[in-house]
């Protein structure tokens, strides 16, 4: 190392985690580069959350490492965490506080400054109009609520990179523009994101780049025209005369064509979708 | 080696969301942890003591510094570790304050400071009402300084526990068969040597034996006992290492 600035925000080799005997992640490597929206999607159960949670040091790996902005998260976890800031899936506040003392408290543990401190908890939670809940308590807030609160509490430190474990699970619609618009606004500030999501297009018009993992196991990374690339550019919708629906990928329009003429059944040719993607390779027939 | 006036800010920072808890339930707080001692007070001490030959008034000078005594662990141990066990399991939030910039140490005292409060805060109430209703109990200093090493030391139990169970219904198993036990036998309502030779060798080992023989040394005013000094002083640090190493090797 040469300069104290890898490119690499995030390092994470051969990472396996086990509970007894089932394993939840098994034996993935990948990188989150500085500065990027690094989507990571995978279907339920497929170990998002460990991974997020390992990565983070909440969780500690069975075996394999992380790096994070170069430091070791074993043997120098104290450097390691104060880059993190995280939102988890499952909201982790304090539910006998109320919205402010969360902050606050958030605030205090890392050592934001007294005088900065009252300044800094108003303007952020004014990011997601968070104002009116400030003094209700989190056990008496609806789940969208707690989770906004949640997403504020993860960003009041400033934190170089920023997990969010499904953060818009749950939001409604003008809340979900918000979070979008907030996610994009800390990544042009330079934060780099790492974010899980259901919702396949929310990926597909955030993020960067995109890893898909299956049952423990990383199935594709790339951006998203290289995974598209990876089952085929052009998909056809095929309808039999059942109605039932299949998915047909091809390379390019050409090889496209030559398939459907002469077909016999309606067909819709069009560009793949990163849902297109996700489904070829995390379905029972997929590469995984 | 850190500078303890950083752990000393560190503790605070940690201890600050559960103080707001407890500066916003004073009266429940208060309430919870003194109804136990007081009702051990009129029960044994007067119900017991009064149909006892000779009056009460000289087991309830026993009776005063046991019953301050067991306060410092019912008042501690039970609550932090449930608190510790829901902040765990259902809040999720003692994880992330595993992933704060403080150290170790903050972490381990800031979540044993507010246990410590309130038990210190209790036995104060319970010392001063003795003090009213038996003359010959004292107020000590000395018996508040062991009264504040003895909540500590069984709020790092707390912790302990806390840290150790994955189910609520553990740790009333382990206060049922640990904790009770402790209560009842450890010098706290009567005399240790009333115990068979084999009981009182082991009550000898447990920790609340020698926090009553202290206070009761204090207040009473019959002489401190050093090897009990010794014995609680290690049991704080097994607790503390403990809950040390639970820590640092990520086993919570
Ligand atoms: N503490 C645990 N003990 C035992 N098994 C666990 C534990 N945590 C997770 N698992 C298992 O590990 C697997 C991966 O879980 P994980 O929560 O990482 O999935 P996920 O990809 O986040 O799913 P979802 O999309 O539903 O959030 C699941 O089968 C889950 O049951
Ligand atoms: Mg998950």
């Amino acid at each position: 190392m040469c300069d104290g600035v890898p490119d690499d925000i995030v390092e994470v080799r051969d990472l396996v985690v086990r509970f007894g005997d089932f394993t939840a992640v098994d034996g993935i490597s990948f990188d989150v580069r500085r500065g990027e929206i690094f989507g990571f999607l995978g279907p339920n159960g497929a170990g998002k959350t460990t991974t997020i949670r390992t990565v983070t040091t909440i969780q500690k790996p069975t075996s394999g490492s992380v790096t994070i902005d170069g430091h070791d998260t074993e043997d120098d976890y104290i450097a390691a965490r104060s880059c993190i800031g995280i939102a988890q899936q499952h909201i982790s506040l304090d539910k006998d506080l109320t919205v402010r003392q969360n902050l606050r408290h958030h605030a205090m543990l890392h050592k934001i400054p007294r005088s900065e401190m009252t300044e800094r908890i108003e303007s952020t939670a004014s990011i997601l109009e968070l104002g009116d809940y400030m003094d209700r308590r989190i056990e008496n807030l609806s789940g969208g609520w707690k989770r906004k609160a949640s997403i504020i509490c993860s960003i009041i430190h400033e934190p170089s990179v920023l997990f969010l474990d499904e953060p818009t699970a749950g939001l409604d619609t003008r809340s979900r523009h918000m979070l979008w618009d907030l996610v994009r606004m800390l990544n042009r500030r330079g934060t780099t994101i790492f974010l899980t999501t259901h919702y396949i297009e929310e990926a597909e018009s955030l993020c960067d780049r995109v890893a898909i993992i299956n049952r423990g196991r990383l199935v594709a990374m790339g951006t998203v025209d290289e995974l598209r690339a990876m089952v085929g550019n052009v998909t056809v919708d095929v309808t039999d005369h059942e109605g039932r629906v299949t998915k047909h990928h091809f390379p390019d329009r050409e090889a496209a064509r030559g398939y459907t003429e002469g077909l016999d059944f309606f067909f819709n040719v069009r560009r793949t979708t990163l849902e297109d993607v996700f489904l070829e390779l995390t379905g029972e027939g997929g590469l995984a | 080696m850190t500078n303890p006036l950083t752990i000393l800010d560190e503790t605070y920072r940690v201890a600050w969301g559960d103080l707001c808890y407890l500066r916003g339930n004073v009266v429940e707080v208060l309430l919870t942890g003194l109804v136990g001692p007081i009702l051990y007070l009129l029960a044994f001490g007067y119900g017991l003591g009064g149909s006892m030959e000779g009056g009460s008034s000289e087991y309830l000078a026993f009776i005063i510094p046991g019953i301050i005594s067991l306060a410092t662990l019912s008042g501690t141990f039970s609550t932090v570790a449930m608190k510790i066990l829901v902040q765990r399991l259902f809040y999720m939030s003692f994880d992330e304050l595993l992933l704060c910039p403080v150290h170790i140490t903050s972490v381990i005292l800031g979540k044993t400071l507010s246990g410590v409060i309130r038990a210190v805060v209790c036995c104060t109430v319970i010392m001063g009402l003795g003090c009213i209703l038996s003359p010959s109990v004292e107020f000590s200093l000395g018996a508040m300084g062991v009264v504040v090493l003895a909540s500590l030391t069984f709020s790092l139990f707390g912790l302990l526990a806390g840290m150790v169970t994955n189910k609520t219904q553990k740790l009333s198993l382990f206060t049922s068969i640990v904790i009770v036990p402790m209560t009842f036998l450890c010098g706290t309502l009567f005399n240790v040597s009333a115990l068979p030779a084999f009981a009182a060798y082991v009550v000898y080992l447990l920790p609340l034996t020698h926090v009553s023989q202290l206070v009761r040394g204090f207040m009473l005013d019959t002489g401190i006992p050093l090897d009990s000094v010794a014995i609680l002083l290690a049991y704080t640090a097994l607790f503390f290492g403990l809950c040390y190493w639970m820590i640092k090797t990520h086993r919570c």
